[in-house]
Parts: structure tokens; C-alpha cells; sequence
């Protein structure tokens, strides 16, 4: 049973962190709350529960794969309130980090998602003028905890609307960070190792791009998407989408799926779709009849 | 005062229980307030209610818990107390008729509140004398089949008080049930201000929320886009919420070639951060009982595009005022609608802004005062000393109160501060 007992909330709100009783009748806390906002430039602030100990308190964000750790100070901002903040100027590299908090001298304590409110990033449109683009978007795992995506792409490459008719899939995107030369060119490689690379048609005005790739020209597997800007010689820049507030892009961004008469006879599928890193890629699957 | 709440299952998930927390969370800066669930499936509750409100539970459906229920004989047992024509009839058994007779019996409260048809019935029927008895109706006397109508119509006079989520509900019951002595009352439900900024009006996003359900018709919402994007391309619609309608709705805004400006979002919990990203909201269901996604996203300083269905949203929308009202199931109107205010700048932030005056109205402050007033009514002159307000000054600090209070009510940092 739920116990009644007085966490120190303020009046008429939920409890970010919630008392749970165990059946032998213990009481233990469950994981403290971070609510994230994003600002117009892409960073980040937490806000978390202040403890109520004058120990020294940090947010650190670890990544998932690497181990590295980014430790930001939470400092007081209002009546029980401590904040950290994440701005550009903090290098996150690219991957998924786990947030925790660590009371000085203490374990650190996986950190819940609270309220993200990252309407900021809904329709970003960063000038890429530093030669990079820096997204972090703030999500809830599938087991409930809060991780922070980033993305650092240096240059990049931004996926926009897509067209898809004809038996052709068109591509409208635009480049951050770097520009087009009279050499530029695309790509779309097949992922399998030593998979031939096909040259789409690109046609480039300022910064925006267009991409165009007929469907017949695709055989069965996963094709992926390249810009070179700068020719043969320069980046290769893979197309993405990132510039918005979803940080799973997959299952909302999806698209029809055309009906292609393959090479050697038969029948493929192809759709675009993006992949766990929102990279953007076709997939050619061969079409059980 | 003591109030007690009878819920089906306050531990699962479901707009009634939501609205059940946010009256139980506000009546509990007042009074001494508990939530009585008849199911317990889970160790925690999907919603956390406030701290003051006590929960407890009747039958425990927890393999692993030491008051394991499930291999009671009488559970296997049909329900006579319970209505037999509820929705819920199948889950209930003679057990649930033996253990919620047993609290009604005993129950130590100044008002007894019921939260379904099924348990009214148990309430009107086995509260023992003292208490008030109230009924709350969250669905509406049009929807209940004509056998359970019956069999409220023979117990519902016994009750205090009878509310509704609208006063066409309300005037239904009393049009069509003889509650001679029944109080009944429009209560509509209340909705607390969002812990987030209200949006600002400048994306150009339409948003929708709700189950993807048959019932919501968003393919007419998707249909009436089509005509959007042909005038306004720059506008895009996200709708939150799982359902079986999914995979349909998909198929639609693929075959329309919207999938530039259509995005199904999925579940969103909690949604007020959601609303805030757009600045016009849409609902185009062919019912709504109450209406709570309109009153959200009103909240949230949105104005919203909604069809004039029976019974919730021309009781919250003032048309033209505060928000749109369109004729039900008709494409062209809800575009119309919604181009209206895509077009014009000025006029959807005039709404918006009166969208969110306009709805403090639904505040649980509010709302809970609403109910407050009605038990004082209901109770005999001398019980009321003592009994009501020990004060009452959250009304007009309600807005800001509550969400500066949300945004630090974070507990301690692994500091094991048990309480």
C-alpha cells in the first residue's frame, strides 16, 4: 500500500519523486525526476529536486558506449530547485548519454525523465556557421530513465521533405557547415561491405539540395545517402535528419512503399527510412508474392 | 471533512482515474481524502496522487502478494450486487460484492463519492446511514444500455447527489430518471494548469490528441489537412495517441501524399509540453462525453478547432470567442475552420489568449469548490461547522502557485529522505 506520508511536497502537485513501500514494510525512494528545457541555440538546462544537504551536487551524463563522463554543476535557482546546464559550448560527442545525479561522496542515481519541454528545437534553424552542427535531444529509455541523444556533424547534411512518385524518391535538404563546389556530387552506397555506389542527380541552389534516385536503379538491400560537397576530394557528408524536438525519427517519420520490377525479374519494395542514428537510407527488400 | 472516492481501479491508467487524482489532489489541501480501489493489479499506481490522499485497495489481483485474491472460491462467483449490465460486470464477482459491501458498511467518511455506474449502485444501495452518498457519471445516460438504465433508475434515487461531466448530461437525467431528492449537478472535470509556459502562437503546428480510436475521426482530420496543405503548405498537423485506427490512418496520409505535413506522434505522457509546440489544437470526434483534450489544450493557451458534437465541447468552446465550432463529421467545415485561424494571425492569438482565461474555470481550485459547496449543501444545517474550509485561499494562486510548485516538487536527490 501507497503510504500517506509527507515527502515535503508543496501543495497540489504530483510528487516528482515518489515514496515506494516495499512488502516488508521499508521505505525507499524512487528515482529522483529531471525536467529538461531546450533553448533556442540547442542547449540544454535540467532541473532537479534540491536535496536539501550542503553537499556539493552534480548532473553527469555518461556515454552509453565509451564510458566518458560530462559532469555539471547543479546549483541552487529558486526555493528547492537545483539546475545544471548543457550549452553548445559543451562538446557532447555523438551517442547516447545516460543521465545521472551524484551527491558528493555518494553513489551517482540514475535520473527519471520529468517534464521536457523542447519546443526550441521543433523547428531548428541553426546557421551552421562554425562549420558543425550540435543537437541534443533529451528522451525516456524504454525502462523509464532519462538519456540525452547527440548528434555532431561537422559538416551535415539535413534531410527535409521527401517525394516519393513515379518510381523515384526525391530528396529536398539543405547543408550546414560547409558549401557546395562546382564538383559536388551524391552518393547512395549500398551497406553491405564492397556494395557498388551509385551517383544520384543533385541539383544544389545556396545551400538547399535537391536529390533525385530512380528506384530501378536499386537492387535488394539498404542504401545509404551521401553528399560530397566539395567533390571527390572533399567531406562526405551523410544525410540525416535532426534538426527537430524527435529524437527517434524511425517510427514517426515513415513513407510509402513504392513497387519497383526488379533487374532479375520479380518484384522489390523500396522506402525510404531512417535509421536508430536518423541517418537517412532506402530500403530494397525483395517482395514475398 | 472526510471523503472518500470508490474507484474500479485506481492503480491502471484511463481518463477517469486521471480526473479522479486531480479532484482527490485538490480536495486533500482541505479536507482528509481517500481513494478506495476495488482492483489493485500493481504495485504502484500508474498515477501518482498526492501524498495526502490515502490509497488503499479491496481485492488484490498480485500474484506476489501476500493478500493474493485470485484463488478466492468466490471470486469464480457471478456478481448480484453489481449491475449485470455494466461494462465492467465480467470483472466483478461475489467476492467484489462481499468486500465493498463490507466497506460501504463501514465506511468512516462525510461523503461517499463513487466514480461508475456499478459502484453508484453499491453506494446507493449499502452505504450505511451517515454519510453523504454522490455518484459520479463520467460517461452518459445516452450510452448505458437500457437494462442498466433501468437499474440505476430504481437505485439512483437513493443517492445525495448525482454529476455529470455536462449540463446536457445532467439535464438528460433529469429529464428522463425521476431522482426526486437527488441532487443533480454539472461537474465538469478538472484539469490543472500545465507545468510548462503556454505556447506562443508562432509555429505553425496543429495539434491533436486523443486514443486513435474510431470514435475520434481522425481521418476526417487528415482529410480536412489535405485542403489545408493545398492552401497553406507551411502548416503542419501532429496527432498524439496509440489505437487500432493506426495503421488506417497511415494508409491515408500515405495515399493523400501527406506525409510531409501528417505525423502520427504516438502516446505522449505528459502531453502539456506537446500542446505548447503548436498553436492551433483540432478535435474532430463524432462524441465526447466530457471533452478533456479541448480543455488541455486550452490550458496551454491554445485555441481549438472542434466539431459541435454531443455532449463536451460546446459547453467549453464560446464559438468564435475562445475557440471554433464546426459541424460534426463534415470535412470542409473543419478546414474551414482551421484555415480560419491559419490565416488570420491576430484573431488566433486574440483566441488563444481568451482560450487561456477562459478555461481557469476547469482549474481543480475550482472544480473542488464546486463540490465543496454542493456537500455543504447537502449536509444538514448544524453537521456543516467544522466540517467545510478550514480555509480557502488557493483559488487565485492557483495558476502560477501550481506550477512554480510543480517544477520544484522533485523530493530529495538519493539522499534516502524517507518520509
Amino acid at each position: 500500500m501507497t503510504t500517506a506520508a509527507d515527502t515535503g511536497t508543496p501543495p497540489g502537485t504530483t510528487p516528482a519523486t515518489t515514496t515506494k513501500t516495499t512488502e516488508d514494510g521499508t521505505a525507499r525512494m524512487a528515482a529522483p525526476r529531471a525536467d529538461c528545457t531546450a533553448d533556442s541555440a540547442g542547449g540544454l538546462t535540467f532541473d532537479v529536486c534540491d536535496h536539501g544537504a550542503p553537499e556539493a551536487a552534480h548532473l553527469v551524463l555518461v556515454h552509453r558506449t565509451g564510458g566518458d563522463e560530462v559532469r555539471l554543476p547543479l546549483t541552487p535557482v529558486s526555493h528547492q530547485r537545483l539546475r545544471a546546464s548543457l550549452p553548445m559550448s559543451v562538446t557532447l560527442p555523438e551517442g547516447r548519454w545516460d543521465a545521472y545525479v551524484q551527491v558528493a561522496g555518494e553513489e551517482p542515481v540514475r535520473l527519471a525523465p520529468g517534464l521536457n519541454d523542447l519546443r526550441s528545437l521543433v523547428d531548428r534553424a541553426p546557421s551552421g556557421a562554425r562549420g558543425y552542427v550540435a543537437v541534443r535531444i533529451p528522451y525516456a529509455t524504454k525502462h523509464g530513465n532519462l538519456t540525452v541523444r547527440s548528434w555532431l556533424r561537422e559538416p551535415h547534411a539535413e534531410a527535409g521533405d521527401l517525394l516519393v512518385a513515379d518510381g523515384e524518391l526525391t530528396v529536398h535538404g539543405r547543408l550546414y557547415g560547409t558549401g557546395f563546389t562546382a564538383e559536388a556530387d551524391a552518393e547512395i552506397r549500398r551497406r553491405a561491405a564492397g556494395g557498388p555506389a551509385l551517383r544520384p542527380e543533385l541539383t544544389v541552389s545556396g545551400d538547399d539540395f535537391t536529390l533525385r534516385i530512380g528506384y530501378d536503379e536499386l537492387g535488394a538491400g539498404e542504401w545509404d545517402l551521401w553528399l560530397r560537397p566539395g567533390g571527390p576530394e572533399g567531406p562526405e557528408v551523410r544525410l540525416a535528419r535532426l534538426l527537430d524536438d524527435v529524437a527517434d525519427k524511425k517510427p514517426i517519420f515513415t513513407y510509402p512503399v513504392t513497387r519497383v520490377p526488379g533487374a532479375a525479374g520479380g518484384e522489390l519494395a523500396a522506402q525510404p527510412c531512417y535509421t536508430l542514428d536518423n541517418d537517412l537510407s532506402v530500403s530494397v527488400s525483395l517482395r514475398a508474392v | 471533512m472526510h471523503i472518500s472516492f470508490l474507484m474500479h481501479n485506481a492503480y491502471a491508467i484511463g481518463g477517469t482515474i486521471r480526473t479522479t487524482y486531480n479532484l482527490a489532489d485538490q480536495l486533500a489541501e482541505q479536507h482528509d481524502v481517500e481513494v478506495v480501489s476495488v482492483f489493485r493489479h500493481r504495485d504502484e499506481p500508474v498515477f501518482t496522487p498526492d501524498p495526502r490522499v490515502r490509497l488503499r485497495h479491496l481485492v488484490d489481483l498480485r500474484k506476489d502478494a501476500p493478500g493474493y485474491d485470485g484463488d478466492h472460491p468466490d471470486i469464480k462467483r457471478p456478481a448480484t450486487s453489481f449491475p449485470s449490465h455494466e461494462g465492467r460486470y465480467e470483472q466483478y464477482s461475489a467476492l467484489t460484492d462481499r468486500r465493498i459491501a463490507e466497506h460501504l458498511a463501514a465506511v468512516e467518511a462525510d461523503v461517499v463519492v463513487g466514480t461508475r455506474p456499478g459502484l453508484n449502485v453499491h453506494l446507493a444501495t449499502q452505504t450505511r446511514r451517515g454519510p453523504l452518498r454522490v455518484g459520479q457519471e463520467h460517461l452518459t445516460l445516452g450510452t448505458h444500455s437500457a437494462g442498466l438504465t433501468r437499474r440505476l433508475r430504481a437505485v439512483y434515487p437513493r443517492l445525495d447527489a448525482l454529476t455529470t461531466t455536462t449540463e446536457a448530461d445532467a439535464r438528460a437525467y433529469r429529464d428522463r430518471m425521476r431522482l426526486p431528492g437527488v441532487r443533480v449537478e454539472a461537474m465538469p472535470n478538472p484539469v490543472p494548469a500545465p507545468r510548462v509556459a503556454p505556447a506562443d502562437g508562432t509555429g505553425k503546428w496543429v495539434v491533436a490528441a486523443g486514443r486513435l480510436a474510431p470514435v475520434k475521426r481522425y481521418d476526417l482530420l487528415v482529410k480536412a489537412f489535405d485542403t489545408v496543405r493545398a492552401e497553406r503548405p507551411d502548416w503542419r498537423l501532429r496527432i498524439y495517441g496509440g489505437g487500432k485506427q493506426k495503421d488506417k490512418l497511415r494508409r491515408l496520409i500515405d495515399r493523400r501524399g501527406l506525409y510531409n505535413h501528417v505525423f502520427l506522434m504516438g502516446p505522449a505522457h505528459p502531453i502539456e509540453p506537446e500542446w505548447a509546440k503548436g498553436s492551433l489544437a483540432a478535435v474532430t470526434s463524432t462524441f465526447e462525453s466530457f471533452g478533456m483534450t479541448i480543455v488541455e489544450a486550452m490550458r496551454c493557451g491554445l485555441p481549438v478547432v472542434s466539431t459541435d458534437c454531443p455532449h463536451g465541447p460546446g459547453e467549453i468552446i464560446d464559438d468564435g470567442v475562445d475557440g471554433r465550432l464546426v459541424g460534426v463529421g463534415d470535412v470542409d467545415a473543419i478546414a474551414a475552420g482551421l484555415l480560419e485561424l491559419i490565416h488570420d494571425d491576430g484573431r488566433r492569438q486574440e483566441m488563444a489568449a481568451r482560450a487561456l482565461s477562459a478555461s481557469a474555470r476547469f482549474d481543480p481550485a475550482r472544480i473542488a469548490e464546486r463540490y465543496e459547496d454542493m456537500f455543504a449543501a447537502l449536509t444538514p444545517r448544524g453537521a456543516v461547522a467544522g466540517l467545510l474550509r478550514r480555509a480557502r485561499g488557493s483559488l487565485f494562486g492557483g495558476v502560477h502557485a501550481a506550477r512554480d510548485a510543480g517544477r520544484s516538487a522533485l523530493g530529495s536527490l538519493g539522499k534516502g529522505r524517507t518520509a
